[in-house]
Formats: structure tokens, C-alpha cells, sequence
């Protein structure tokens, strides 16, 4: 892995910046961070960090604090699917508890843990904004909603569909 | 049907895009405004009586007026689509349905506000709403509505999508002016007020996505008119995310004259409560307004129907009221524990406080264990009264109001529904397999309130 965004992605961070006033690039860093946990294996190692305050002109430890404030920045590796079941209230009275225990069980894995062929990471969040198509999990970029048991054999099938 | 003016045309095929949306007469409202001059146009939104969405009820036309405008230094309008309150997710289904109408009220806005670039800061796990958002922007500016010499007008215009990353305190809108910077968000201490001194130390608003969606029909046509729909302070109509055990949950628009009754049984809105159980609590307003019981919630302490509005969700104050907050409805049927579902709650706003002040910080946590042990049969009875002391510690002690969005769910669960959580301390082995159930909650108002 180089440390370096394509130019593709260097011309994306530079778009970004001009949306900001001049001299307030730091104001780029939440989607900067973004782009990087995208590009460099779904996690901010503290190299990659350094690289994105130098791009943005800014110390580390202001990105360090940003990076360990927001829940969505991953600071240790995750596995290549991510489940982001939602258990706040509305959520837990349409039965996300089942969907978590579920989950555990089928990947044999407890809340926080990735699987040894590093495939899935368990993870539990607070209100996703769905409340009414619960129980959900955020994967990757989009929703899955409605779940049930059903469902979840289906979406772990599909992962490992797209590995192969 | 009451009238609808947001998700009219949210069901019409197409309507994400431009062409569709501006032949169901999308941006006349820019094309109207925009001839005006912009103090008509924040005398049309005062004229509305429109009050803001995001959850604290505050006039809009009035906040606009607040703006300063320091002579060469730059303005801004901040959409709020943090949209982060547990029970809340309407913001999300009109920018997902009906994006342009969010893209045509802000250039109104922007106009009214002399801000020539604006921002949405949208939650981050919107992920997919930044494309449909950003695709409804470039497609508005193609077609002259963005950028630079609007319509001939002389006025520019940009706006861009601002990603969070997770941080229900970033819906706070000084925390988000901080997070807009690249900065942690942490809550600032007012004064100075945004309208003075916000996003880069520049007058700021910041504003719902709901509310500036309102602008379009308040243009359209005209503040009076906007006004005539509702009942009293509570004009126009409004999003209501309803979830739990109901038949049809998802997002309806009201008018806000109807009963809360009509809102949960009939057809048009949430369907009745799902399998036939019984009403037994609800939390009329996003997860930091006061859960009321049934009885309380369909009918206000005088024995008036309760109505889908600002004021009768209110009534009675904290005692038997609640608030209208930001229209997430949750409704609990006769099988959910209510200490189960504070304890939620509790351990959500533990989760998202930003840990500066240290009654916000240190009791958010005393009260998810203590609520946990209590679920759990291992608390004793003093354990309520403790609870009980530290959410009266937090609330009004703290910078930000998250504080009190933390404190006012547990004294309200306390308040309505002691009964319960005595008979978790009382019964610690049967409260782990079975639930106290409805108990008295939807009979006729008989309890004496605590206040
Ligand atoms: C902890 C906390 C979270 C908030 N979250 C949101 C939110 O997600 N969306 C929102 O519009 N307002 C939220 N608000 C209210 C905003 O601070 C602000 O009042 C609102 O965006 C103003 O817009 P309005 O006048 O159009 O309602 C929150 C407030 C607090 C204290
Ligand atoms: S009340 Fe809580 S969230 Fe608000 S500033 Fe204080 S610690 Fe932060
Ligand atoms: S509680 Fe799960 S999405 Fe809101």
C-alpha cells in the first residue's frame, strides 16, 4: 500500500478544499477522512492520518482528535464487510436484539469482533435515522432494512459471493 | 386527505430529476423570489408564521432577521440534515424523494439571506443521500438556477454537501459550525449566537431541512396562505416520522389539526397499532421529549383530545405534557418495558455527549447503569430516587442543550411510569423473563403526577 491518493483522488481532495474559503482547508478534513478510510483498507492508520494533515496544511493531532471524535472513522483494522446494526429504541422494540444475536451466532464472532478470514465485523450503532424500517444495519454505503434472519443468511451470502 | 405541500409530488415517477420536477412546477419559487427584494421575502416567511423543524419550534422569519450584516464580511445559510434523534428520519425521505425541493428552497433562502455559498451538513451515514443531493445540484445549476448571475438577477449562488462522520451532537448547531471547520463537535457557548458570529467566525443560520423545504409553497403562495393552514402558532403542515409497534410506519405529512388518535388508528396515517395490541406509551417528539402514557397521550390532563400540534403536545407543560420536538413518534405497544427502553436512551445520549461539561459527561453514564441495573432486577429502591437527583443535576447545568435531551426522557419514565420500574426492584428475578405489561397506563387519568 503507497501512501499517496491517486491523481484522481488528489484532484477530488483539491475540488473539495475550493469549497471552503480560501486559508479554511481545514474545513475539508471530515471528507478528506472519508476518501481516505475508503482508499486505504477501511481504516485510519496513524500514517495515513499524517498524510492527510499534510495535504490539508494542518498538525496531526488536529486530525488525530477529529479522527477519534467521529464514530464513523475506523482507528484499527475492520474486516472487508462491516454490519452496523442499529440498537437504540425504536430499534430494539422491533426486535434488533434477535438480529444481533443472530448475527453473533451465524459468524461466531461477539460485537466488535471480525472474523478470522477477516470478511465481517460486528458492530452495534446508535440511531441510524431509519427508526421505521427497523430493525437495519448499515453496510458499506447503503442501508439493508426490515431485517429478519432470512435476510441476514442472504446478505452474508452475498458477501462472500462478491469475494469469490 | 389534508393538504400536502412537501410530498405533494414526492410519489411522482421521476421526480428526483429535474425535468420532472420543473414541470410539476418546480423553481417557480426562485423565479418568483428572486424579483422581490429580499426583505419582502423574510417578510412573506414571517407572515407564515413557519417555526423551525429542526426541533426547537423558533420562529424562522424571526431568526432571519437576527442575521447580522457587517458590511464586506460574507453570510451563510447551513442546511441541518444531521437528522440524528432517535424516532426522527423525515429529513431523510424528502432529500431522498424529493431532493430539488430542498435545492429550490435554499436558493430562495440564500437569496433572502445574502448568502452566496451555502452548505448542507448531512449525517455521514447518508452516504447514498450525498449523491442524489449532489446530482440534484449540479442538475439545478445546469439549468441556471446555481451559480453565478441567477437567472439574470446579479445574485450567485453555491451550494455544497457537507459530510459528517457519525456525532448525533453535530445536529447542535454550534457543535456543527465546529464540525463544518474540521474540528471536533464540540458545542460552543452562546452568546455570540451564529446569526452573529458562526461558520468561520461569519453571521451564520442555520436551519432544518424541513423548514427551508417550507419556503417553497411559502413563496409560492404567500405567507398568509401558509398561515390559514394549522390551528394558532402551529401554521403550515408537518413531517411526522412515526415508528414502533404501529401498522404503517413511516413519514406523513399533517396538518396540524388533526387528533393524536386520528394519527395513530386511522388508515391515512400509521394504521392502528400492529397485531392488535394495545396502546401503552408514546414519545410524541424524537427520543429527548417526555415518553407520556397512553392515557396522557390521547387526552391532555383537562380531558381534551390531544391534537398533532405545538401547543397541545405541550400542554400540561412537563407534568403530563411532551412536546412536538422533531415529529419522530414513537409508540410502544402493551409488551415493551419502559425501563428497557429508557435504558436505551440513556446509554444513546452517553454515547453522544461530547464530554465537556462535566454534569453532562459524568451523568449520562451514572444514569445508563443505573437504568441497566434496574432492567436487570439489581437495583435497590433508593436507585429510582437517585436517578430521579441526577437528571435534575444535569438539566439546565450545561452548555448545550443535550443535557437536558438526556435528563428530560428519565424523568419523564420516572414521572409517568414509577410503578414499573418499583416492580423491577421488587420482582429481580421475574422482570428478567416476563414485563410488567400495560398495567394502568391507558386508563382514565387517576395518578397523581409527580412534577
Ligand atoms: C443535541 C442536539 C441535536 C440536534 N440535532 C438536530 C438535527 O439533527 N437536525 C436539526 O435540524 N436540528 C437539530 N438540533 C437543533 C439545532 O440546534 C437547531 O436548533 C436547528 O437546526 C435550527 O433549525 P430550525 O430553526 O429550522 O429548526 C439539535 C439540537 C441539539 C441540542
Ligand atoms: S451538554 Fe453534553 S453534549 Fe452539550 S456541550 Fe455539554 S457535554 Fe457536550
Ligand atoms: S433507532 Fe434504529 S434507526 Fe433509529
Amino acid at each position: 500500500m503507497s501512501l499517496h491518493f491517486s491523481k484522481k483522488i488528489l484532484d477530488k481532495v483539491s475540488e473539495i478544499i475550493n469549497r471552503y474559503p480560501e486559508g479554511k482547508q481545514k474545513s475539508a478534513l471530515l471528507p478528506v477522512l472519508h476518501l481516505a478510510q475508503e482508499e486505504f483498507g477501511g481504516w485510519l492508520d496513524i500514517p495515513v492520518m499524517d498524510y492527510v494533515a499534510s495535504l490539508l496544511k494542518i498538525e496531526p493531532i488536529e486530525v488525530y482528535e477529529v479522527a477519534s471524535f467521529y464514530s464513523m472513522y475506523n482507528l484499527s483494522p475492520v474486516g472487508k464487510h462491516m454490519f452496523e446494526v442499529c440498537q437504540t429504541g425504536p430499534c430494539m422494540i422491533n426486535g434488533s436484539d434477535n438480529i444481533i444475536a443472530y448475527i453473533k451466532e451465524k459468524l461466531n464472532i461477539s460485537v466488535g469482533e471480525t472474523t478470522a478470514d477477516g470478511m465481517f465485523t460486528l458492530k452495534t450503532v446508535e440511531c441510524l435515522g431509519a427508526c421505521g424500517y427497523a430493525p437495519l444495519m448499515q453496510l458499506g454505503k447503503h442501508y439493508k432494512e426490515h431485517l429478519t434472519k432470512e435476510k441476514v443468511d442472504a446478505i452474508i451470502e452475498e458477501c462472500r459471493a462478491k469475494a469469490n | 386527505m389534508g393538504v400536502k405541500l412537501l410530498l405533494e409530488k414526492a410519489h411522482v415517477v421521476g421526480i428526483r430529476t429535474y425535468e420532472v420536477y420543473r414541470r410539476e412546477g418546480g423553481y417557480r419559487s426562485v423565479e418568483k423570489a428572486l424579483k422581490m427584494a429580499t426583505t419582502y421575502v423574510v417578510e412573506e416567511v414571517k407572515k407564515s408564521g413557519l417555526r423551525g423543524r429542526g426541533g426547537a419550534g423558533f420562529p424562522t422569519g424571526l431568526k432571519w432577521n437576527f442575521i447580522a450584516k457587517t458590511e464586506g464580511v460574507p453570510r451563510h445559510l447551513v442546511v441541518n440534515a444531521d437528522e440524528s434523534e432517535p424516532g426522527t428520519f423525515k429529513d431523510r425521505y424528502l432529500m431522498e424523494f424529493i431532493p430539488h425541493i430542498l435545492i429550490e428552497g435554499m436558493i430562495v433562502s440564500s437569496y433572502a439571506l445574502g448568502s452566496n455559498v451555502s452548505y448542507i451538513y448531512i449525517r455521514g451515514e447518508y452516504a447514498w443521500i450525498v449523491d442524489i443531493l449532489e446530482q440534484a445540484i449540479a442538475e439545478a445549476k445546469l439549468n441556471g438556477f446555481l451559480g453565478k448571475n441567477i437567472l439574470g438577477t446579479g445574485f450567485d449562488c453555491e451550494i455544497y454537501v457537507h459530510r459528517g462522520a457519525g456525532a448525533y451532537i453535530c445536529g447542535e448547531e454550534t457543535a456543527l459550525i465546529e464540525s463544518l471547520e474540521g474540528k471536533r463537535g464540540n458545542p460552543r457557548i452562546k452568546p455570540p449566537f451564529p446569526a452573529v458570529k458562526g461558520v468561520w467566525g461569519r453571521p451564520t443560520v442555520v436551519n432544518n431541512v424541513e423548514t427551508i423545504a417550507a419556503i417553497v409553497s411559502i413563496i409560492n403562495n404567500g405567507g398568509d396562505e401558509y398561515a390559514k393552514i394549522g390551528i394558532g402558532k402551529s401554521t403550515g403542515t408537518k413531517l411526522m416520522s412515526a415508528c414502533g409497534n404501529i401498522n404503517k410506519p413511516g413519514v406523513y405529512e399533517i396538518d396540524m389539526t388533526i387528533s393524536v388518535e386520528e394519527f395513530i388508528y386511522s388508515d391515512e396515517y400509521c394504521g392502528g397499532m400492529a397485531n392488535g395490541k394495545k396502546l401503552k406509551a408514546c414519545i410524541p417528539g424524537g427520543s429527548s421529549v417526555p415518553i407520556l402514557p397512553a392515557n396522557l397521550l390521547l387526552t391532555t390532563a383537562k380531558g381534551e383530545k390531544r391534537l398533532m400540534n405545538y401547543e397541545s403536545l405541550s400542554d400540561g407543560g412537563f407534568t403530563t405534557g411532551s412536546m412536538m420536538g422533531s415529529g419522530g413518534f414513537i409508540i410502544l405497544n402493551e409488551d415493551q418495558c419502559v425501563v428497557k427502553h429508557t435504558y436505551t436512551l440513556a446509554r444513546f445520549y452517553r454515547h453522544e455527549s461530547c464530554g465537556q461539561c462535566s454534569p453532562c459527561r459524568e451523568g449520562t453514564g451514572w444514569m445508563e447503569k443505573i437504568l441497566l441495573n434496574i432492567e436487570n432486577g439489581k437495583a435497590k429502591l433508593s436507585d429510582i430516587d437517585l436517578l430521579w437527583d441526577i437528571q435534575r443535576k444535569i438539566e439546565g447545568n450545561t452548555i448545550c442543550p443535550l443535557g437536558d435531551a438526556a435528563a428530560w426522557p428519565v424523568a419523564a419514565a420516572i414521572r409517568h411510569f414509577r410503578d414499573e420500574f418499583e416492580w423491577h426492584v421488587k420482582n429481580p428475578e421475574a422482570c428478567l423473563t416476563s414485563n410488567y405489561g400495560l398495567a394502568h397506563y391507558a386508563d382514565p387519568i387517576h395518578i397523581p403526577v409527580l412534577t
